[in-house]
């Protein structure tokens, strides 16, 4: 296993590594995201109380998980950073913030699309949409952070940090429509069943587009990475190798 | 593991546990300012002064809505089942704003305990289905409630 680790920790064996996933990750994500965007938009019933309305979640449900993942992500490569400084996962966990911050501007954004219409309001300060919106600010304090410390072990160290301090706010989001009460509602419960509330055919294009979602944030993420690779190792030996044969 | 990344990685847990514990009971000794609203039961525990600028919370009592013929103005009265609180709001209502339905209306309560609201918002469940599911579901209960009374007609005969 501590072979295994180390290896992960090789910048160039991971480049090599993702370099081969990258082509079946896409055909996956693209067939994914395609059965799920049509069966979403075009034939989920309308529900009973929004109507068309429904199709939001479709798109907001993933971008708001896949940002509540990435803050415990970039706060597990922050610990691994400061205790076993890898290298990789610092590059991790500086690629993930801007990607966290989209999910979750993204998340923000649907959800006020949404309630304008069903709350009668784009914005209430209930626990859940301020936590989100502190997160929001976290990841644009992790990169204002990581750009204003000119040494990047210094930047490194700073990030790590303020990411491990800043996931305590992710169980705060995720339970906060348990603990207080809220505007938004609570987590749904699934159905098996077709004749009940939250029956499959609301939730099985859900699951598929919570994955084709996934699927395009470890493609966005591996991308980012094995650019911040080949720009940090870019003296080294296989580097210089790489450029040379995609140039001859 | 060495010891220095031991001890690394115990000051990392030691500040992590630190600070969740912290955030944690402020959080705890906050909790009733990150309520979104007050419930009918705590208006009526008189938590609230009158004139104090709050947001309500309940379900729109059956059969409570009463629109005004001229104006905008309805009152409604929301209950948590408990305790009621009679609204007054003069305004456009969302679209899901029915009996039974879940609201959040914001104003302030008058000496009188009328409750004034100067917005309404709809609060939504969790529970999503098409239209032909819910009408099954209303079918199925109308057919469980029948057969119950029926059964106690039966009783009430023998």
């Amino acid at each position: 296993m501590w072979l295994w680790f180390s290896k992960l920790g090789s910048p160039r064996w991971f480049y090599e590594l993702s370099g081969r996933w990258l082509p079946w990750l896409y055909g996956a994500m693209a067939l994914l995201l395609l059965v799920g965007l049509t069966w979403a938009l075009l034939f989920v019933p309308e529900d009973y109380q929004q109507g068309h309305t429904i199709r939001i979640m479709y798109i907001h449900v993933p971008v708001a998980s896949i940002s509540l993942a990435c803050f415990p992500l970039m706060a597990i490569a922050g610990a691994i950073t400061l205790v076993w400084k890898m290298k990789l996962a610092d590059m991790v966990a500086k690629c993930v913030a801007p990607i966290g911050l989209w999910f979750t501007g993204l998340a923000l954004a649907t959800g006020a699309i949404w309630g304008e219409p069903i709350w009668g309001t784009w914005w209430a300060w209930d626990a859940r949409l301020t936590s989100m919106l502190i997160q929001f600010f976290l990841f644009v304090g992790v990169i204002a952070l990581r750009s204003a410390i000119e040494s990047p072990d210094a930047a490194a160290r700073a990030c790590a940090v303020l990411a491990i301090v800043g996931a305590i706010n992710v169980p705060i989001i995720k339970y906060s429509v348990e603990w207080w009460n809220t505007l938004h509602q609570p987590a749904s419960r699934i159905s098996m069943d077709a004749m009940s509330p939250n029956p499959p055919e609301i939730w099985v294009p859900l699951l598929i587009m919570i994955s084709a979602v996934y699927l395009l944030f470890v493609i966005s993420l591996l991308l980012r990475t094995r650019n911040e690779i080949l720009v940090r190792e870019r003296r080294s030996q296989w580097v210089t190798d790489l450029i040379a044969r995609s140039q001859s | 593991m060495k010891p220095h990344r031991r001890k690394t990685l115990g000051i990392i847990l030691f500040i992590t546990a630190g600070l969740s514990l912290a955030i944690g009971l402020s959080l705890y000794a906050l909790s009733s300012n990150i309520d979104l609203f007050f419930t009918p039961t705590q208006i009526a525990a008189g938590e609230v002064q009158p004139g104090q600028r709050i947001r309500v919370g309940g379900m729109v009592k059956e059969g409570s809505i009463r629109h005004n013929e001229q104006q905008l103005q309805v009152n409604f009265i929301t209950t948590d089942y408990a305790h009621e609180v009679d609204v007054q709001y003069n305004g456009i209502l969302p679209d899901l704003f029915r009996e039974g339905q879940g609201i959040v209306a914001e104003g302030s309560v008058t000496p009188e305990g009328q409750f004034v609201a100067s917005r309404v918002l709809a609060k939504h469940d969790e529970n999503y289905m098409s239209v032909e599911v819910k009408a099954a579901m209303d079918a199925a209960e109308r057919q469980r409630v029948m057969e119950q009374s029926q059964a106690q007609m039966q009783e009430g005969f023998q």
